[in-house]
């Protein structure tokens, strides 16, 4: 039985100019970026990034210094049934811990106005309706991550924030998530997740947006930004000068591994193929070597000059 | 609105802190209850019914001194259970409209400290009529009393209730705002009733525990802050009932503006 509706509509996310400073520190630094509809979008950073500052003041639980964040046009506090429309995850620990699980979300239907029967569908959801009687004082972290997405799924919305939302949970928790995520995604609705899992995020996410020190690195689509954007290829030939003096001319990045081995960074199989025919060079492998969505999050996020670097935002 | 009351009330009754309240209420009136039949005459203290409306009224409203004490208790905790268990993120998930939260919790706590005044008539109606029959009384002089007796204490507990929300809405941290609300009450205020109504001549009246004694008809509450004696001039009730939502609403709207407002984070 699905306790998810098809009919929920995602509405997109927009941040705009948005900046956020805590006295003299600067959390958020101008940033923009945007979330589609029907897409898993990443939002990763390393530790204050910026990424729950931002969260938090897309939810209105954060007063923002200078501009906008707004769900399908609207500020968070102007959405009429908010329950409705937006499911969030924050953090694992907003709980009474005397309270039962299951009067925890039947708090939170009665606020929303959310039949009580929607309860107990979000509880096996989840897996935790044999522990719903159960005080969250004796939770697991996990147990109460999976509560804290009941309580996001209470509404059925339309756009879903997540933070962190695999803090805790079990390699089987992990794989429940994703699918439960990418099943969502399908269904047209607009998610945003952030994780430092990177491993996780690489098979869960359609998009992502980096973030360091309160500003945007990149956006767009994972599949373009670790492939066609910052692919490289891997040359074994005899003549490894020539080759690189070929990518060189091309306009690509040639570095030599060893003897017999370059890697020609920029380069796609498609783009240096056609100069190797025509140059009758003998190679004897030719292997592409994507960057990592690990190795692009490290390269954006740990430069020493990454006050320098220009924003890419590739579109889908 | 009525959906956040109930989801307010709900909170309430699904986390032991507010049934502790009640509990400790209906306690206290069993105090009261007890004091109501101790009387001390020229250094001998009896156990006897009371017979003069002064002392039946007395032990209608023995759940007073309770609900000084403990109405406001309830109202910080509506609000500052908010911050101790950081639950206050997922109630303005579901409701980011900060003064609508306020309200209905106002609301909510005005409701439960009703509770809690029924629970301490019901102490007085299982415990004190018994007593009284069997110490020889007359119960239906005791009734007489109800009518004149019972409003006042409703108002006094909703109205300590909601000026305990303002105290909470104040002080983010709950164990600071229940000593400030009990401190207030039973420290600060009889020392300003000593200093500024006996050497400065100023109308203490106004003040929260003032006020209460006038919205409840002039019960004295036995060493609980009713320093300026019994027989004191009170405001009407009224007028004490105008103090008392001035002194919760006024906390209330300084504390919005200072303390909820601010980045939760």
């Amino acid at each position: 039985m699905s306790v998810l509706s098809s009919a929920a509509r995602g509405e997109p996310i927009e941040v705009r100019s948005l900046t956020k400073q805590f006295g003299k520190v600067t959390a958020v630094n101008d940033l923009t970026f945007s979330v589609q509809p029907g897409r898993i979008t990443g939002f990763l950073g390393p530790n204050g990034a910026g990424k729950t500052t931002t969260l938090r003041i897309l939810l209105d639980l954060v007063e923002s210094t200078s501009g906008s964040c707004t769900i399908g046009g609207r500020r968070y506090r102007d959405i009429e049934d908010p329950a409705r429309h937006v499911g969030a995850v924050l953090e694992a620990t907003n709980f009474h811990p005397s309270r039962r699980a299951r009067a925890h979300l039947q708090m939170m239907a009665i606020a929303a106005g959310i039949e009580r029967a929607r309860v107990k569908e979000v509880l096996e959801l989840v897996g935790l309706a044999a522990d719903a009687h159960r005080k969250v004082g004796g939770y697991s972290l996990g147990m109460r991550q999976r509560l804290q997405l009941a309580g996001a799924l209470l509404g059925d919305p339309g756009v879903l924030v997540l933070d962190e939302p695999s803090n805790g949970l079990d390699p089987q928790g992990i794989a429940w998530l994703r699918d439960l995520l990418r099943r969502l995604a399908r269904e047209g609705r607009t998610i945003l997740v952030s994780s430092h899992l990177l491993a996780e995020m690489a098979q869960t996410v359609d998009d992502v947006v980096i973030v360091s020190r309160g500003r945007l690195r990149v956006q767009g689509p994972l599949s373009v930004l670790t492939t066609e954007a910052h692919s490289s290829m891997r040359v074994r030939t005899p003549e490894p000068e020539r080759l690189a003096a070929l990518g060189r001319g091309a306009g690509f990045v040639p570095r030599l591994l060893s003897a017999d081995t370059v890697l020609v960074d920029g380069a796609t199989p498609e783009a240096l193929g056609p100069i190797l025919a025509a140059s009758d060079l003998v190679v004897y492998e030719l292997v592409q070597v994507s960057q990592d969505l690990e190795s692009l999050f490290l390269e954006l996020t740990t430069s020493m000059t990454e006050a320098a670097r220009p924003v890419e935002v590739l579109q889908p | 609105m009525i959906q956040l009351v109930r989801s307010e009330l709900f909170k309430l009754r699904t986390t032991p802190g507010p049934w502790v309240c009640v509990a400790v209420t209906v306690l206290l009136t069993g105090l009261g209850i007890t004091t109501s039949f101790i009387v001390g005459h020229h250094g001998n203290v009896h156990f006897t019914a009371p017979t003069t409306p002064l002392e039946l009224r007395n032990l209608v409203g023995a759940g007073y001194e309770a609900g000084v004490v403990m109405a406001p208790v309830i109202g910080v905790i509506c609000i500052t259970t908010e911050y101790r268990h950081r639950i206050l993120t997922a109630t303005l998930l579901l409701h980011p409209r900060r003064a609508e939260v306020i309200t209905a919790k106002v609301v909510a706590s005005g409701i439960w400290s009703l509770v809690m005044s029924v629970a301490s008539f019901a102490m007085v109606a299982a415990m004190g009529i018994p007593l009284l029959v069997a110490e020889g009384g007359s119960v239906s002089a005791m009734l007489h009393q109800v009518g004149p007796v019972v409003p006042g204490i409703l108002a006094a507990y909703l109205l300590l209730a909601v000026y305990g929300m303002g105290i909470g809405t104040l002080v983010r941290n709950q164990i600071a705002g229940v000593i400030l609300a009990l401190g207030i009450t039973l420290v600060l205020e009889p020392i300003i009733v000593a200093i500024f109504s006996s050497l400065a001549h100023m109308d203490v009246n106004f003040l929260p525990s003032r006020a209460t004694q006038a919205v409840a008809g002039g019960l004295v509450p036995r060493g609980t802050g009713g320093g300026g004696g019994a027989g004191a001039q009170l405001l009407s009730w009224w007028l004490g009932a105008i103090a008392l939502v001035c002194w919760g609403v006024g906390t209330a709207f300084v504390g919005y503006f200072t303390t909820f407002r601010r980045d939760v984070t």
